[in-house]
């Protein structure tokens, strides 16, 4: 396994700029002050190398509930890399991945709005990246959804993507969207990122059908979980 | 009119909008550091003790439904990692890691051994837990670092520590709270996300 043996610092124009008009949480949730910086100790520069006794992979397709219980909605793949700043593979990494359903609502006690349940679709799925650092999931695409009073803005479809690197600075949870929806590009949470190219590493990549095996969309998605060209964390 | 099968209740200002974790990320025993796995026997080495405490936003209320990552020495300082120069001797039954959740009050717990501390390049580390906080509204993460009450000397020449104005190190020092369920010593620190400049948790780069 590749262990992690230098970190860049963050650029701010890939961090968002909170607090996001409409999101409350991030007004009450973010502190006052800005964080302060602190030596990298020996605590800062290990981490967990095998999560796999605490938080189990092999739940990576969301869209079969158990045999013959599929979920509604598109089929789609979601593969892609988990790298680090330089490029190089993250091999064992910790991949979570939570979504809406078809109808755009969450399988959670908080989400109460008032879309369709799907008896089929729980929605979330946990895997580990292989040594030449790929993961994959099966799912379907997510609905878009409405965010309640916050003067109509609606998020775009999108998947929730949490990362745990075998570093406690390699730490990444953020979100994936799809190309070309129209709702891209007035989505507050993605343009409260200033960088257009790191908002654009947000966005998966598009799969010739050609290039996917079986009956499912193809996207493609690369995790960086840290340095210049880091995904942004959302 | 027949109401609505999912008629939206008035959405409270924590869920207007996700992203909502999912629970079942959750196990019973995921904020048990003394245990490799759920079901394994606790580490043979070091003393059991609990951290608790809750999780707060601007105005005091409760941040539910937020998740908190430990990471730790263990009992004896050392770190199961390559970078540690010691970490073939680190203990083998530990997990150095651990994930808890709060409840409806903002509440979490985790079960642990009190860290070791040790000499790093940078200075003398007294005993101290590095915890993230995840959650609706926060960015990413929030990264901030926990110490123990009776380490007085050790806090004095702590070089994070140090990083603080000396008027916020208390506020990263937990207190002693009586005994977990099982007896072991608990130790409770409340982190407030914003609010008081004097009381708001002071957090980290990294
Ligand atoms: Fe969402």
């Amino acid at each position: 396994m590749m262990i992690p043996d230098r970190f860049d610092p963050v650029d701010p124009a890939t961090q968002p700029v909170v607090p996001i008009p409409g999101y409350p949480n991030t007004v009450t949730r973010n502190p006052s002050r800005p964080p302060f910086r602190r030596v990298l100790t020996r605590t800062e520069l290990t981490g967990p190398l095998d999560l796999s006794g605490k938080l189990r992979p092999g739940d990576d397709n969301l869209a079969v509930l158990a045999p013959g219980r599929m979920a509604q909605g598109q089929l789609i793949h979601v593969g892609g890399r988990v790298l680090d700043e330089d490029g190089r593979p993250v091999a064992g990494a910790i991949v979570e991945l939570w979504q809406a359903n078809a109808g755009g609502r969450y399988f959670h006690p908080i989400d109460t709005r008032d879309a369709p349940l799907d008896p089929d679709f729980i929605g979330n799925g946990r895997t580990r990246s292989d040594s030449a650092g790929r993961f994959a999931f099966f799912t379907i695409k997510p609905g878009a959804y409405p965010v309640p009073n916050s003067g109509r803005w609606w998020r775009p479809p999108h998947i929730h993507i949490s990362v745990l690197g075998p570093g406690s600075l390699m730490r990444l949870v953020t979100q994936m969207y799809f190309p070309g929806d129209p709702l891209n590009a007035i989505d507050r949470i993605l343009n409260s990122v200033p960088d257009a190219a790191a908002r654009a590493r947000c966005i998966a990549g598009f799969v010739s059908p050609e290039a996917v095996e079986g009956d499912w969309q193809g996207f493609t998605h690369d995790l960086v979980l840290r340095g210049r060209h880091a995904t942004p964390p959302l | 009119m027949t109401p609505r099968p999912n008629a939206p209740l008035l959405p409270t200002a924590w869920a207007t909008i996700g992203p909502f974790f999912p629970q079942t990320f959750f196990r019973d025993g995921d904020n048990d550091l003394t245990r490799l796995t759920p079901d394994a026997p606790p580490t043979a080495q070091g003393a059991p003790m609990w951290l608790t405490g809750r999780v707060l936003q601007e105005g005091g209320g409760p941040c539910v439904n937020a998740v908190l990552e430990a990471w730790q020495a263990d009992a004896a300082g050392r770190f199961r990692h390559p970078r540690d120069p010691d970490w073939r001797l680190a203990d083998p039954g530990f997990h150095f890691w651990g994930r808890a959740w709060t409840d409806a009050e903002g509440r979490f717990a985790f079960r642990t051994v009190i860290p070791g501390g040790y000499r790093d390049a940078a200075g003398p580390r007294a005993p101290h837990i590095n915890l993230a906080i995840i959650g609706s509204g926060i960015m990413g993460r929030l990264a901030t670092t926990v110490f123990l009450p009776g380490f007085a000397e050790a806090h004095a020449v702590d070089p994070v520590l140090a990083a603080l104005p000396a008027a916020l190190r208390p506020l990263l020092v937990a207190a002693e709270d009586g005994a977990g369920p099982d007896g072991a010593p608990r130790f409770a620190l409340d982190l407030l996300l914003r609010g008081d400049p004097a009381r708001e948790t002071p957090f980290f780069e990294d």
